[in-house]
């Protein structure tokens, strides 16, 4: 009776281990529509702190939108969004990135003729505040604040195994280490929720394996939140703690990868079964 | 001179953020240094000075100018010759204000008049972009050239409608007016360029040039890193037109002696535009290369018949030299967009490698 007690106390079930997590991030009732387009309807889920959470469902269905949801690019017509417990007013990308949201893009967005290293410091902007006097002379503040922010973006670039195209321009490497770089440039914002939109399209098996093993050593070394867009359904079920699955703008299904794999909307889905 | 990286470690960040990395960079610099400041002195005559120095120099900081902003920040300017024109007449009017002042820090202030005009009409680029941006711009340079005609203020009423050079000096040497050498005022020509481009080399590889190539790379993915595109594009153009501002100051101060308006007018904008393009978008050095091969090309033309005894008259070279430009242009702009910079760049990696390719 007491080893069963014991037993229990130090095996929680992962459903009692998320219970007790804090929410990061709620969206309650959004709706997001271009013109007659109607991208998002009235989805309200949560992200709790240090979860990876993932968002899937077929093309088209609203998962990029949510993301530019969440980071201020598009804003919904309905809807709350409330950040580490206060609720949200209409905010701009910028303004997102230094409240702590940092994020990745479908189609790689980087700055392609700049170095790797470029665009890592780049993922900095908004911690760097050295005036433009002392960056004109390259004196005092502005020096030791490049040296600072270089050491930063160098543990990234350790980290992410990229030291060797430190110097290269991005335009000329392959994809998949662009995708690599991208996620670096989101590491440096230090974000506490990291948004990745399909971070292993278009990538060979080793190529994600790799990208697997950075993702959870972001999750579990840096405490990192995450929320990740992803079609390979073997990647979803390995990395993440909690699922929600949207089918043309409607949310289906949230809940652990098993409750979702077993849904029949789900599978309805993913099948194509008529509307 | 051989480049060679190998065995040059780093062993801290403050080492590989120095101005030149490798050493034979910095030699090289040391050497166009050593050429600009002790070789040509003492070998050129009055005519280089005049005809290929002081015109290279002056040519070479407009179109770094503005590069800053197009090839950097990646926002087409057609107005920079009217940018030069507001340097220039901002320094004549501060020198008329207060004749004693010095010319150094007449020429220094007249940019932030330049900057701040830059900015004014830089305030489109938030809102647009590309084709429209560059024929905002353009409406910039025709306005700010009539300006120049119609507000009497800025020529001090001169019936000639022209500026001119008043002689002032500068511990006790004459720098500007008929009477100052060729070899002072290309001494002070030399000094506000370096200064002015190592000021440059310094805000590009820092926090600033990051800002501004990532807004010319790709501005939505620049805004959701968290750069603000308002920022990013108004300090281009603010510093963007103060050096261009101080271009202008220097080429009617210490080359021309007198300006009449149209100087500024177009063709001047578009000859710093096609020193920045061929030179290299994007780059430093290339503004220099670009103005040598501009600069020079029109003079060598001229030497080619005289020394060769074939008669041709000067329209002729004219129309030679528009052509051979033109020509230089299009190829550039088709094969090589990065200009002459990206030949050195060629040519420094193939030395950092030699003898192994690979
Ligand atoms: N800027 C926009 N203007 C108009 N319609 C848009 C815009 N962005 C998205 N949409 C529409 O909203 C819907 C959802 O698009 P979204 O990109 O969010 O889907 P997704 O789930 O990310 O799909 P995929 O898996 O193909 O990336 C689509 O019908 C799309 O056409
Ligand atoms: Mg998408």
């Amino acid at each position: 009776m007491n080893a069963l007690a014991t037993d229990m106390a130090t095996e929680p079930d992962a459903a009692a281990e998320t219970a007790s997590r804090e929410e990061l991030l709620r969206v309650d009732n959004v709706s997001l529509s271009f013109g007659g387009v109607k991208a998002i309807t009235d989805i309200s889920f949560d992200i709790l702190k240090g979860e990876i959470r993932a968002i899937i469902g077929p093309n088209g269905a609203g998962k990029t939108s949510m993301l530019n949801v969440i980071n201020g690019f598009y804003h919904p017509q309905q809807g709350t969004i409330t950040w580490q417990g206060k609720e949200r007013r209409k905010i701009k990308p910028h303004e997102a990135v230094s409240q702590g949201i940092a994020r990745t893009f479908q189609n790689v967005a980087l700055f392609k003729g700049m170095s790797t290293l470029d665009n890592i410091m780049a993922g900095r902007a908004t911690a760097m505040k050295a005036n433009i006097f002392f960056q004109m002379f390259w004196y005092g503040p502005a020096m030791r604040e490049e040296i600072e922010h270089r050491k930063k973006v160098e543990d990234i670039i350790d980290f992410l195994e990229i030291q060797a195209i430190r110097r290269t321009p991005v335009g000329k490497l392959p994809y998949g280490l662009q995708k690599r770089v991208e996620l670096a440039r989101a590491l440096a914002m230090e974000p506490d929720l990291l948004l990745l939109d399909e971070p292993m399209a278009g990538m060979n098996l080793e190529e994600k394996e790799d990208m697997s093993r950075f993702i959870l050593d972001v999750n579990q070394e840096f405490g990192t939140t995450i929320a990740l867009i992803e079609h390979d359904m073997g990647v979803v079920m390995d990395l993440s703690d909690r699922v929600v699955v949207l089918d043309y703008g409607k949310k289906i299904a949230d809940g652990t990868p098993e409750e979702v794999q077993g849904n029949q909307d789900v599978i309805d889905a993913y099948l194509g079964v008529a509307h | 001179m051989i480049f060679r990286t190998a065995g040059q470690y780093k062993t801290s960040y403050e080492a590989d953020q120095a101005l030149f990395p490798v050493k034979q960079d910095f030699y090289l610099v040391l050497g166009i240094l050593l050429l600009g400041y002790v070789v040509f002195p003492l070998t050129a005559s009055e005519f280089t000075f005049k005809a290929l120095l002081v015109p290279v120099l002056i040519y070479a900081l407009a179109a770094l100018g503005l590069n800053i902003l197009t090839g950097y920040c990646g926002q087409l300017s057609l107005g920079t010759g009217a940018f030069m024109g507001v340097g220039a007449y901002a320094t004549y009017k501060l020198m008329t204000i207060v004749p004693e002042m010095n010319i150094f820090a007449a020429i220094f202030l007249s940019g932030f008049f330049s900057a701040a005009v830059g900015v004014a009409f830089g305030l489109p680029s938030l809102r647009i972009k590309g084709f429209y941006l560059a024929i905002a711009t353009l409406a910039a340079q025709f306005f700010l050239v009539w300006l120049f005609e119609k507000w009497a203020w800025l020529y001090n009423y001169n019936a000639s409608g022209a500026i001119e050079v008043a002689t002032s000096s500068v511990f006790g040497i004459t720098v500007t007016g008929p009477t100052a050498l060729p070899i002072v005022q290309y001494y002070c020509v030399l000094i506000v360029v370096t200064l002015v481009t190592w000021v440059a080399i310094n805000l590009t590889r820092g926090r600033y040039g990051r800002m501004w190539k990532a807004t010319r790379d790709m501005d939505i993915a620049a805004e959701l890193v968290g750069i603000k595109l308002m920022t990013a594009k108004l300090t281009a153009f603010a510093v963007s037109s103060y050096i261009v501002g101080v271009a202008g100051g220097l080429l009617v101060f210490f080359w021309k002696g007198a300006a009449e308006p149209n100087l500024f007018d177009i063709p001047l904008s578009f000859q710093i535009l096609f020193i920045a393009i061929i030179g290299g978008l994007g780059s430093i050095l290339g503004n220099f290369l670009g103005a040598i091969l501009i600069v020079a090309l029109p003079v060598i033309l001229n030497l080619i018949p005289s020394t060769l005894g074939i008669p041709v008259d000067s329209a002729t070279l004219e129309h030679l030299n528009v052509m051979i430009v033109g020509a230089l242009i299009i190829a550039f702009l088709i094969l090589e967009p990065h200009g002459l910079a990206r030949f050195y760049a060629i040519i420094r990696e193939k030395f950092i490698l030699w003898p192994f390719p690979y």
